[in-house]
Protein backbone atom coordinates (compact mmCIF):
# COMPACT_ATOMS: atom_id res chain seq x y z
CA UNK A 1 0.00 0.00 0.00
CA UNK A 2 2.63 2.50 1.15
CA UNK A 3 5.07 1.30 -1.50
CA UNK A 4 2.40 1.72 -4.13
CA UNK A 5 1.75 5.26 -3.01
CA UNK A 6 5.46 6.02 -2.98
CA UNK A 7 5.94 4.73 -6.51
CA UNK A 8 3.01 6.78 -7.65
CA UNK A 9 4.47 9.85 -5.98
CA UNK A 10 7.87 9.24 -7.62
CA UNK A 11 6.21 8.90 -11.00
CA UNK A 12 4.19 12.07 -10.47
CA UNK A 13 6.99 14.11 -8.90
CA UNK A 14 8.53 15.54 -12.08
CA UNK A 15 5.13 16.58 -13.43
CA UNK A 16 4.24 18.12 -10.05
CA UNK A 17 7.43 20.16 -9.91
CA UNK A 18 7.51 21.24 -13.50
CA UNK A 19 4.50 23.59 -13.61
CA UNK A 20 5.45 25.35 -10.40
CA UNK A 21 8.98 25.98 -11.65
CA UNK A 22 7.64 27.32 -14.88
CA UNK A 23 5.11 29.44 -13.07
CA UNK A 24 7.75 30.85 -10.75
CA UNK A 25 9.75 31.99 -13.72
CA UNK A 26 6.77 33.71 -15.27
CA UNK A 27 5.20 35.03 -12.11
CA UNK A 28 6.14 38.49 -10.96
CA UNK A 29 4.34 38.00 -7.66
CA UNK A 30 3.78 35.12 -5.24
CA UNK A 31 1.69 35.56 -2.13
CA UNK A 32 0.04 33.32 0.47
CA UNK A 33 -2.04 33.45 3.65
CA UNK A 34 -1.05 32.03 7.02
CA UNK A 35 -4.46 30.35 7.26
CA UNK A 36 -7.45 29.96 4.97
CA UNK A 37 -10.08 29.40 7.63
CA UNK A 38 -10.94 31.44 10.71
CA UNK A 39 -13.08 29.63 13.25
CA UNK A 40 -15.52 31.61 15.36
CA UNK A 41 -16.05 29.59 18.54
CA UNK A 42 -17.88 30.64 21.73
CA UNK A 43 -14.51 31.90 22.98
CA UNK A 44 -13.75 33.96 19.84
CA UNK A 45 -12.14 37.34 20.55
CA UNK A 46 -10.84 38.14 17.09
CA UNK A 47 -8.02 36.76 14.96
CA UNK A 48 -4.83 37.83 13.23
CA UNK A 49 -3.91 36.54 9.80
CA UNK A 50 -0.62 37.04 8.02
CA UNK A 51 -0.36 37.73 4.29
CA UNK A 52 3.14 37.22 2.94
CA UNK A 53 4.89 36.82 -0.35
CA UNK A 54 7.66 38.02 -2.61
CA UNK A 55 8.21 39.49 -6.07
CA UNK A 56 10.76 38.79 -8.75
CA UNK A 57 12.53 42.12 -8.15
CA UNK A 58 13.50 44.19 -5.15
CA UNK A 59 10.72 45.64 -3.03
CA UNK A 60 10.92 48.99 -1.32
CA UNK A 61 11.15 52.72 -1.96
CA UNK A 62 12.06 53.42 -5.57
CA UNK A 63 11.44 49.81 -6.54
CA UNK A 64 8.36 47.53 -6.39
CA UNK A 65 5.47 48.53 -4.16
CA UNK A 66 2.88 46.13 -2.75
CA UNK A 67 -0.78 46.82 -1.97
CA UNK A 68 -2.93 44.35 -0.04
CA UNK A 69 -6.71 44.85 -0.02
CA UNK A 70 -8.99 42.58 2.02
CA UNK A 71 -12.75 42.64 1.51
CA UNK A 72 -15.32 40.78 3.58
CA UNK A 73 -18.82 39.68 2.53
CA UNK A 74 -21.20 42.53 1.75
CA UNK A 75 -24.46 43.27 3.52
CA UNK A 76 -27.10 45.99 3.29
CA UNK A 77 -26.85 48.72 5.91
CA UNK A 78 -28.95 51.70 6.92
CA UNK A 79 -27.32 54.86 8.24
CA UNK A 80 -29.60 57.10 10.23
CA UNK A 81 -29.15 60.63 11.41
CA UNK A 82 -30.55 61.72 14.74
CA UNK A 83 -32.62 64.88 14.71
CA UNK A 84 -34.21 66.86 17.47
CA UNK A 85 -37.97 66.28 17.63
CA UNK A 86 -40.13 69.04 19.13
CA UNK A 87 -36.94 70.74 20.30
CA UNK A 88 -36.55 68.18 23.08
CA UNK A 89 -35.88 64.55 22.23
CA UNK A 90 -33.30 63.12 19.87
CA UNK A 91 -34.93 60.67 17.45
CA UNK A 92 -33.75 58.87 14.34
CA UNK A 93 -34.51 61.09 11.38
CA UNK A 94 -33.49 60.82 7.71
CA UNK A 95 -31.74 57.65 6.60
CA UNK A 96 -29.70 56.36 3.69
CA UNK A 97 -29.67 52.70 2.65
CA UNK A 98 -26.43 51.26 1.33
CA UNK A 99 -26.98 48.08 -0.64
CA UNK A 100 -23.57 46.39 -0.66
CA UNK A 101 -21.41 47.40 2.25
CA UNK A 102 -18.32 45.23 2.80
CA UNK A 103 -18.46 43.80 6.31
CA UNK A 104 -14.68 44.07 6.43
CA UNK A 105 -12.24 46.21 4.49
CA UNK A 106 -8.55 46.59 5.14
CA UNK A 107 -5.97 48.28 2.97
CA UNK A 108 -2.29 47.80 3.72
CA UNK A 109 0.56 48.98 1.56
CA UNK A 110 4.29 49.62 1.54
CA UNK A 111 3.52 53.31 1.13
CA UNK A 112 0.13 55.11 1.20
CA UNK A 113 -1.84 54.11 -1.90
CA UNK A 114 -2.30 57.67 -3.18
CA UNK A 115 1.49 58.06 -3.35
CA UNK A 116 2.17 54.99 -5.43
CA UNK A 117 -0.79 54.87 -7.82
CA UNK A 118 -2.36 57.50 -10.08
CA UNK A 119 -5.69 58.76 -8.74
CA UNK A 120 -7.67 57.33 -11.63
CA UNK A 121 -6.29 53.79 -11.17
CA UNK A 122 -6.88 53.99 -7.45
CA UNK A 123 -10.53 54.97 -7.85
CA UNK A 124 -11.17 52.39 -10.58
CA UNK A 125 -9.84 49.52 -8.45
CA UNK A 126 -11.57 50.63 -5.25
CA UNK A 127 -8.30 51.07 -3.37
CA UNK A 128 -8.77 53.15 -0.25
CA UNK A 129 -11.79 53.89 1.90
CA UNK A 130 -12.68 56.99 -0.14
CA UNK A 131 -12.69 54.87 -3.31
CA UNK A 132 -15.14 52.24 -2.05
CA UNK A 133 -18.07 51.87 -4.43
CA UNK A 134 -20.97 52.60 -2.06
CA UNK A 135 -24.31 53.13 -3.77
CA UNK A 136 -27.06 54.50 -1.58
CA UNK A 137 -30.75 55.20 -1.75
CA UNK A 138 -32.66 57.58 0.48
CA UNK A 139 -31.09 60.68 1.95
CA UNK A 140 -28.69 62.26 -0.55
CA UNK A 141 -26.26 64.13 1.69
CA UNK A 142 -22.60 62.98 1.44
CA UNK A 143 -22.53 63.20 5.24
CA UNK A 144 -24.14 59.72 5.39
CA UNK A 145 -21.28 58.15 3.49
CA UNK A 146 -18.77 59.99 5.66
CA UNK A 147 -20.62 58.80 8.78
CA UNK A 148 -20.58 55.20 7.54
CA UNK A 149 -16.80 55.39 7.03
CA UNK A 150 -16.38 56.83 10.51
CA UNK A 151 -18.60 54.23 12.20
CA UNK A 152 -17.00 51.27 10.45
CA UNK A 153 -13.49 52.56 11.12
CA UNK A 154 -14.34 53.12 14.79
CA UNK A 155 -15.58 49.53 15.10
CA UNK A 156 -12.30 48.21 13.66
CA UNK A 157 -14.00 46.56 10.70
CA UNK A 158 -12.62 49.01 8.16
CA UNK A 159 -9.05 50.22 8.16
CA UNK A 160 -6.64 51.95 5.87
CA UNK A 161 -2.89 51.91 6.41
CA UNK A 162 -3.31 50.94 10.06
CA UNK A 163 -0.74 48.15 9.68
CA UNK A 164 1.83 48.74 6.93
CA UNK A 165 3.16 46.09 4.59
CA UNK A 166 6.61 45.36 6.01
CA UNK A 167 9.59 44.38 3.94
CA UNK A 168 12.35 41.94 4.91
CA UNK A 169 15.62 42.10 3.04
CA UNK A 170 14.00 43.80 0.04
CA UNK A 171 12.66 40.37 -0.93
CA UNK A 172 9.90 39.28 1.41
CA UNK A 173 6.83 41.32 2.22
CA UNK A 174 4.24 40.60 4.85
CA UNK A 175 1.38 42.23 6.73
CA UNK A 176 -1.04 41.31 9.50
CA UNK A 177 -4.82 41.35 9.07
CA UNK A 178 -6.54 42.14 12.34
CA UNK A 179 -10.04 40.65 12.47
CA UNK A 180 -12.04 42.02 15.44
CA UNK A 181 -14.54 39.81 17.33
CA UNK A 182 -17.43 41.39 15.41
CA UNK A 183 -16.28 40.23 11.92
CA UNK A 184 -19.14 38.91 9.81
CA UNK A 185 -18.96 35.29 8.73
CA UNK A 186 -18.52 34.38 5.08
CA UNK A 187 -15.98 34.48 2.27
CA UNK A 188 -13.16 37.01 2.31
CA UNK A 189 -11.05 38.08 -0.68
CA UNK A 190 -7.47 39.22 -0.28
CA UNK A 191 -6.15 41.06 -3.34
CA UNK A 192 -2.37 41.45 -3.53
CA UNK A 193 -1.24 44.03 -6.08
CA UNK A 194 2.26 44.61 -7.35
CA UNK A 195 2.83 48.21 -8.42
CA UNK A 196 5.80 48.80 -10.69
CA UNK A 197 6.49 52.34 -11.96
CA UNK A 198 3.02 53.57 -10.94
CA UNK A 199 1.25 50.79 -12.82
CA UNK A 200 -0.38 47.62 -11.53
CA UNK A 201 2.03 45.04 -12.94
CA UNK A 202 0.55 41.91 -11.37
CA UNK A 203 -2.23 40.83 -9.05
CA UNK A 204 -2.99 37.70 -7.10
CA UNK A 205 -6.21 36.87 -5.35
CA UNK A 206 -6.29 34.81 -2.15
CA UNK A 207 -9.38 33.78 -0.23
CA UNK A 208 -10.20 32.75 3.30
CA UNK A 209 -13.41 31.92 5.11
CA UNK A 210 -14.72 33.04 8.48
CA UNK A 211 -17.05 30.40 9.89
CA UNK A 212 -18.82 29.87 13.13
CA UNK A 213 -17.96 26.43 14.49
CA UNK A 214 -18.95 24.26 17.43
CA UNK A 215 -21.61 25.44 19.87
CA UNK A 216 -21.77 29.00 18.53
CA UNK A 217 -22.44 27.69 15.04
CA UNK A 218 -25.01 25.14 16.16
CA UNK A 219 -26.94 27.77 18.15
CA UNK A 220 -26.94 30.29 15.30
CA UNK A 221 -27.91 27.65 12.73
CA UNK A 222 -30.80 26.27 14.76
CA UNK A 223 -32.00 29.80 15.57
CA UNK A 224 -32.01 30.62 11.88
CA UNK A 225 -33.38 27.41 10.38
CA UNK A 226 -35.77 26.28 13.12
CA UNK A 227 -36.77 29.40 15.01
CA UNK A 228 -39.77 27.79 16.72
CA UNK A 229 -37.73 24.84 18.00
CA UNK A 230 -35.04 27.28 19.12
CA UNK A 231 -37.59 29.50 20.90
CA UNK A 232 -39.10 26.50 22.70
CA UNK A 233 -35.64 25.34 23.75
CA UNK A 234 -34.88 28.81 25.13
CA UNK A 235 -38.14 28.77 27.10
CA UNK A 236 -37.49 25.29 28.52
CA UNK A 237 -33.83 25.97 29.33
CA UNK A 238 -34.66 29.19 31.17
CA UNK A 239 -37.50 27.47 33.07
CA UNK A 240 -35.16 24.61 33.97
CA UNK A 241 -32.52 27.04 35.25
CA UNK A 242 -35.19 28.74 37.34
CA UNK A 243 -36.42 25.42 38.73
CA UNK A 244 -32.83 24.42 39.55
CA UNK A 245 -32.47 27.70 41.41
CA UNK A 246 -35.58 27.01 43.46
CA UNK A 247 -34.26 23.54 44.39
CA UNK A 248 -30.92 24.98 45.50
CA UNK A 249 -32.75 27.72 47.34
CA UNK A 250 -34.89 25.29 49.34
CA UNK A 251 -31.85 23.41 50.54
CA UNK A 252 -29.94 26.56 51.41
CA UNK B 1 -13.15 35.77 30.22
CA UNK B 2 -14.57 36.75 26.84
CA UNK B 3 -17.46 34.79 25.41
CA UNK B 4 -18.93 35.06 21.91
CA UNK B 5 -22.70 35.61 21.79
CA UNK B 6 -23.89 33.76 18.66
CA UNK B 7 -27.06 35.79 18.04
CA UNK B 8 -25.80 39.21 19.11
CA UNK B 9 -22.66 38.34 17.06
CA UNK B 10 -20.34 40.00 19.50
CA UNK B 11 -17.91 39.08 22.21
CA UNK B 12 -18.60 40.14 25.80
CA UNK B 13 -16.94 39.52 29.15
CA UNK B 14 -18.77 36.52 30.63
CA UNK B 15 -17.98 37.62 34.19
CA UNK B 16 -19.56 41.01 33.52
CA UNK B 17 -22.78 39.29 32.40
CA UNK B 18 -22.81 36.94 35.39
CA UNK B 19 -22.17 39.99 37.59
CA UNK B 20 -25.04 41.94 36.08
CA UNK B 21 -27.26 38.87 36.51
CA UNK B 22 -26.19 38.58 40.14
CA UNK B 23 -26.83 42.28 40.87
CA UNK B 24 -30.24 42.29 39.22
CA UNK B 25 -31.10 38.92 40.85
CA UNK B 26 -30.09 40.31 44.25
CA UNK B 27 -32.34 43.33 43.83
CA UNK B 28 -35.21 41.22 42.53
CA UNK B 29 -34.90 38.86 45.48
CA UNK B 30 -34.85 41.85 47.80
CA UNK B 31 -37.90 43.53 46.31
CA UNK B 32 -39.83 40.53 45.00
CA UNK B 33 -39.94 41.67 41.36
CA UNK B 34 -38.40 40.10 38.26
CA UNK B 35 -35.90 42.88 37.70
CA UNK B 36 -36.32 42.95 33.93
CA UNK B 37 -36.77 46.72 34.03
CA UNK B 38 -33.20 47.07 35.29
CA UNK B 39 -31.72 44.31 33.17
CA UNK B 40 -32.72 45.43 29.67
CA UNK B 41 -31.38 49.01 30.04
CA UNK B 42 -28.15 47.63 31.55
CA UNK B 43 -27.67 45.26 28.61
CA UNK B 44 -28.24 48.12 26.14
CA UNK B 45 -25.75 50.18 28.14
CA UNK B 46 -22.96 47.59 27.73
CA UNK B 47 -23.53 47.55 23.96
CA UNK B 48 -25.94 44.67 23.32
CA UNK B 49 -28.22 45.69 20.42
CA UNK B 50 -31.69 46.75 21.68
CA UNK B 51 -33.64 43.94 19.93
CA UNK B 52 -31.37 41.24 21.41
CA UNK B 53 -31.42 42.89 24.84
CA UNK B 54 -35.23 43.03 24.87
CA UNK B 55 -35.75 39.44 23.68
CA UNK B 56 -33.07 37.91 25.91
CA UNK B 57 -34.29 40.03 28.82
CA UNK B 58 -37.75 38.48 28.48
CA UNK B 59 -36.12 35.03 28.36
CA UNK B 60 -34.12 35.75 31.51
CA UNK B 61 -37.23 37.10 33.30
CA UNK B 62 -38.98 33.81 32.55
CA UNK B 63 -36.21 31.82 34.25
CA UNK B 64 -35.98 34.18 37.20
CA UNK B 65 -39.75 34.09 37.80
CA UNK B 66 -40.12 30.29 37.64
CA UNK B 67 -38.41 29.70 40.97
CA UNK B 68 -40.56 32.37 42.61
CA UNK B 69 -43.72 30.89 41.13
CA UNK B 70 -42.88 27.39 42.39
CA UNK B 71 -42.42 28.73 45.94
CA UNK B 72 -45.66 30.75 45.84
CA UNK B 73 -47.66 27.88 44.33
CA UNK B 74 -46.57 25.59 47.15
CA UNK B 75 -47.88 28.09 49.69
CA UNK B 76 -51.19 28.33 47.84
CA UNK B 77 -50.73 32.00 47.01
CA UNK B 78 -51.75 31.70 43.36
CA UNK B 79 -55.26 32.40 42.06
CA UNK B 80 -55.19 30.21 38.91
CA UNK B 81 -58.54 31.47 37.59
CA UNK B 82 -57.51 35.12 37.81
CA UNK B 83 -54.12 34.12 36.42
CA UNK B 84 -55.73 32.48 33.38
CA UNK B 85 -57.94 35.51 32.65
CA UNK B 86 -54.90 37.79 32.90
CA UNK B 87 -53.02 35.36 30.70
CA UNK B 88 -55.62 35.46 27.90
CA UNK B 89 -55.18 39.23 27.81
CA UNK B 90 -51.43 38.79 28.19
CA UNK B 91 -51.07 36.45 25.20
CA UNK B 92 -53.06 38.79 22.97
CA UNK B 93 -51.04 41.73 24.26
CA UNK B 94 -47.65 40.12 23.79
CA UNK B 95 -48.55 38.98 20.26
CA UNK B 96 -49.60 42.55 19.42
CA UNK B 97 -46.47 43.87 21.14
CA UNK B 98 -44.12 41.69 19.08
CA UNK B 99 -45.80 42.93 15.89
CA UNK B 100 -45.42 46.50 17.10
CA UNK B 101 -41.76 45.79 17.88
CA UNK B 102 -41.17 44.37 14.39
CA UNK B 103 -42.77 47.47 12.86
CA UNK B 104 -40.64 49.79 14.99
CA UNK B 105 -37.54 47.88 13.93
CA UNK B 106 -38.39 48.31 10.25
CA UNK B 107 -38.86 52.06 10.55
CA UNK B 108 -35.71 52.35 12.67
CA UNK B 109 -37.24 53.64 15.88
CA UNK B 110 -36.68 50.70 18.24
CA UNK B 111 -34.15 52.50 20.42
CA UNK B 112 -36.38 55.53 20.79
CA UNK B 113 -39.52 53.49 21.46
CA UNK B 114 -37.85 51.25 24.05
CA UNK B 115 -36.35 54.28 25.82
CA UNK B 116 -39.63 56.21 25.73
CA UNK B 117 -41.64 53.25 27.04
CA UNK B 118 -39.15 52.93 29.87
CA UNK B 119 -39.19 56.62 30.73
CA UNK B 120 -42.99 56.89 30.75
CA UNK B 121 -43.78 53.58 32.44
CA UNK B 122 -40.95 53.61 34.99
CA UNK B 123 -41.47 57.31 35.71
CA UNK B 124 -45.17 56.80 36.44
CA UNK B 125 -44.80 53.57 38.40
CA UNK B 126 -41.81 54.87 40.37
CA UNK B 127 -43.55 58.10 41.33
CA UNK B 128 -46.71 56.22 42.36
CA UNK B 129 -44.71 53.75 44.45
CA UNK B 130 -42.78 56.45 46.27
CA UNK B 131 -45.92 58.47 46.93
CA UNK B 132 -47.89 55.45 48.09
CA UNK B 133 -45.21 54.14 50.42
CA UNK B 134 -44.52 57.57 51.91
CA UNK B 135 -48.23 57.88 52.57
CA UNK B 136 -48.24 54.40 54.15
CA UNK B 137 -45.29 55.28 56.38
CA UNK B 138 -47.08 58.43 57.50
CA UNK B 139 -50.32 56.52 58.03
CA UNK B 140 -48.51 53.97 60.17
CA UNK B 141 -47.35 56.81 62.40
CA UNK B 142 -50.91 58.09 62.74
CA UNK B 143 -52.15 54.52 63.34
CA UNK B 144 -55.13 54.93 61.03
CA UNK B 145 -57.19 51.94 59.90
CA UNK B 146 -57.83 51.17 56.26
CA UNK B 147 -61.03 49.84 54.86
CA UNK B 148 -60.82 46.11 54.21
CA UNK B 149 -62.64 46.13 50.91
CA UNK B 150 -63.00 48.98 48.47
CA UNK B 151 -65.47 49.28 45.62
CA UNK B 152 -63.89 50.75 42.53
CA UNK B 153 -65.49 51.94 39.30
CA UNK B 154 -64.04 48.92 37.54
CA UNK B 155 -66.36 46.71 39.55
CA UNK B 156 -69.46 48.04 37.79
CA UNK B 157 -68.76 46.55 34.32
CA UNK B 158 -70.64 43.58 32.74
CA UNK B 159 -69.43 39.91 32.24
CA UNK B 160 -68.96 39.30 35.93
CA UNK B 161 -67.02 36.30 37.13
CA UNK B 162 -66.31 34.91 40.56
CA UNK B 163 -62.67 34.58 41.62
CA UNK B 164 -62.78 32.49 44.80
CA UNK B 165 -59.15 32.73 45.84
CA UNK B 166 -59.12 36.49 45.38
CA UNK B 167 -62.52 36.79 47.08
CA UNK B 168 -63.75 38.93 44.17
CA UNK B 169 -66.89 39.02 42.00
CA UNK B 170 -65.94 41.39 39.18
CA UNK B 171 -66.20 41.87 35.43
CA UNK B 172 -63.56 40.04 33.36
CA UNK B 173 -62.92 43.21 31.31
CA UNK B 174 -60.50 44.93 33.75
CA UNK B 175 -58.24 41.86 34.24
CA UNK B 176 -58.25 41.20 30.49
CA UNK B 177 -57.28 44.81 29.84
CA UNK B 178 -54.56 44.77 32.50
CA UNK B 179 -53.20 41.51 31.06
CA UNK B 180 -53.20 42.92 27.52
CA UNK B 181 -51.34 46.11 28.46
CA UNK B 182 -48.73 44.21 30.47
CA UNK B 183 -48.32 41.84 27.49
CA UNK B 184 -47.61 44.74 25.10
CA UNK B 185 -45.14 46.30 27.52
CA UNK B 186 -43.51 42.93 28.09
CA UNK B 187 -42.84 42.50 24.36
CA UNK B 188 -41.58 46.03 23.75
CA UNK B 189 -39.57 46.47 26.96
CA UNK B 190 -38.36 42.92 27.55
CA UNK B 191 -39.72 42.90 31.09
CA UNK B 192 -42.06 40.55 32.92
CA UNK B 193 -44.09 43.50 34.12
CA UNK B 194 -44.36 42.41 37.75
CA UNK B 195 -43.54 45.90 38.98
CA UNK B 196 -46.63 47.23 37.15
CA UNK B 197 -48.85 44.19 37.56
CA UNK B 198 -48.61 44.12 41.34
CA UNK B 199 -49.87 47.70 41.88
CA UNK B 200 -52.51 47.24 39.15
CA UNK B 201 -53.86 44.11 40.89
CA UNK B 202 -53.99 45.78 44.28
CA UNK B 203 -55.35 49.20 43.38
CA UNK B 204 -57.24 48.57 40.12
CA UNK B 205 -58.64 45.06 40.60
CA UNK B 206 -58.78 45.21 44.39
CA UNK B 207 -57.17 41.78 44.95
CA UNK B 208 -55.96 40.81 48.43
CA UNK B 209 -52.18 41.26 48.77
CA UNK B 210 -51.65 37.63 49.83
CA UNK B 211 -52.36 36.25 46.33
CA UNK B 212 -51.00 39.20 44.34
CA UNK B 213 -47.31 38.22 44.13
CA UNK B 214 -48.02 34.57 43.31
CA UNK B 215 -50.66 35.39 40.68
CA UNK B 216 -48.50 38.06 39.06
CA UNK B 217 -45.61 35.58 38.84
CA UNK B 218 -47.99 33.12 37.18
CA UNK B 219 -48.85 35.71 34.54
CA UNK B 220 -45.20 36.85 34.15
CA UNK B 221 -43.86 33.32 33.57
CA UNK B 222 -46.28 32.54 30.78
CA UNK B 223 -46.22 35.95 29.11
CA UNK B 224 -42.40 35.97 29.18
CA UNK B 225 -42.44 32.47 27.65
CA UNK B 226 -44.78 33.70 24.92
CA UNK B 227 -42.62 36.77 24.22
CA UNK B 228 -39.47 34.63 24.07
CA UNK B 229 -41.10 32.24 21.63
CA UNK B 230 -42.53 34.98 19.40
CA UNK B 231 -39.32 37.04 19.39
CA UNK B 232 -37.30 33.94 18.55
CA UNK B 233 -39.69 32.81 15.81
CA UNK B 234 -40.39 36.15 14.14
CA UNK B 235 -37.36 38.33 14.78
CA UNK B 236 -34.65 35.79 15.70
CA UNK B 237 -33.26 37.96 18.48
CA UNK B 238 -33.12 35.63 21.52
CA UNK B 239 -29.54 34.87 22.53
CA UNK B 240 -29.53 31.76 24.69
CA UNK B 241 -25.87 32.13 25.69
CA UNK B 242 -26.60 35.63 26.98
CA UNK B 243 -29.72 34.40 28.83
CA UNK B 244 -27.96 31.49 30.52
CA UNK B 245 -25.03 33.64 31.70
CA UNK B 246 -27.46 36.17 33.19
CA UNK B 247 -29.47 33.38 34.84
CA UNK B 248 -26.33 31.80 36.32
CA UNK B 249 -25.70 35.01 38.24
CA UNK B 250 -29.36 35.79 38.79
CA UNK B 251 -30.26 32.52 40.50
CA UNK B 252 -27.47 32.99 43.05
CA UNK B 253 -28.16 36.70 43.53
CA UNK B 254 -31.85 36.13 44.19
CA UNK B 255 -31.05 33.92 47.20
CA UNK B 256 -28.94 36.58 48.90
CA UNK B 257 -31.48 39.26 48.08
CA UNK B 258 -34.43 37.27 49.43
CA UNK B 259 -32.57 36.50 52.66
CA UNK B 260 -31.86 40.18 53.13
CA UNK B 261 -35.37 41.22 52.12
CA UNK B 262 -36.94 39.52 55.14
CA UNK B 263 -35.10 41.98 57.39
CA UNK B 264 -36.52 45.08 55.68
CA UNK B 265 -39.98 46.55 56.35
CA UNK B 266 -42.55 46.56 53.56
CA UNK B 267 -43.10 50.29 53.13
CA UNK B 268 -39.42 51.19 53.27
CA UNK B 269 -38.65 48.45 50.73
CA UNK B 270 -41.30 49.77 48.37
CA UNK B 271 -40.07 53.36 48.76
CA UNK B 272 -36.52 52.21 47.95
CA UNK B 273 -37.69 50.22 44.94
CA UNK B 274 -39.70 53.24 43.78
CA UNK B 275 -36.64 55.48 44.02
CA UNK B 276 -34.56 52.99 42.07
CA UNK B 277 -37.21 52.76 39.36
CA UNK B 278 -37.28 56.57 39.17
CA UNK B 279 -33.47 56.70 38.90
CA UNK B 280 -33.49 54.31 35.91
CA UNK B 281 -36.23 56.38 34.25
CA UNK B 282 -34.31 59.62 34.84
CA UNK B 283 -31.05 58.27 33.39
CA UNK B 284 -32.85 56.99 30.28
CA UNK B 285 -34.61 60.34 29.86
CA UNK B 286 -31.24 62.10 30.10
CA UNK B 287 -29.91 59.89 27.28
CA UNK B 288 -32.81 61.00 25.09
CA UNK B 289 -32.56 64.68 25.88
CA UNK B 290 -28.84 65.37 25.82
CA UNK B 291 -27.05 65.97 22.54
CA UNK B 292 -25.74 62.57 21.39
CA UNK B 293 -22.00 62.04 20.93
CA UNK B 294 -22.58 60.52 17.52
CA UNK B 295 -25.33 62.00 15.39
CA UNK B 296 -25.22 59.06 12.99
CA UNK B 297 -25.92 55.41 13.72
CA UNK B 298 -25.87 52.42 11.44
CA UNK B 299 -27.79 49.20 11.56
CA UNK B 300 -28.69 46.23 9.38
CA UNK B 301 -31.21 47.07 6.65
CA UNK B 302 -34.37 44.99 6.97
Amino acid sequence: MIRGALTLLLLLLPSLLLPTRLAAQEQLLVAALSQTAVEVTTGFTGATLTVFGSTDQLIGPGADEVLIITRGPTRPLVVRRKVRAAGLLWVNGPSARFGYVPGYYALASTRPAWQILPEEARQRNGIGLDALPLESTGARSPAFRAALLELETASGLWSEDSTPVEIHGSRLFFTHLELPATVPTGDYRVEVLLVRSRRIAARQELTFRVDRVGTADRIATIAELQPVVYGLTCVLLAAFAGWLGSVLFRRG
Amino acid sequence: MQVYLPIAEMSVDALLLVGIGFGVGWLSGLFGVGGGFLLTPLLILIGIPSPVAVASGANQTLGASVSGLIAQWRRGNVDPKMGLVLLVGGFAGSAAGVQLFGLLRRIGQVDLAVALFYVVVLGTVGALMVMESVRAILRRRQAMRRRLHEHLWAHGLPFKMRFRKSRLYISVIPPLLVGFLIGVLSAVMGVGGGFMLVPAMIYFLGMPTSVVIGTSLFQVVFVAANVTLLQAAQLGTVDIVLTMLLLAGGVAGAQFGAAMGTRLRGEETRALLGLMVLAVAASLLWELVRTPERLFTSGPAL
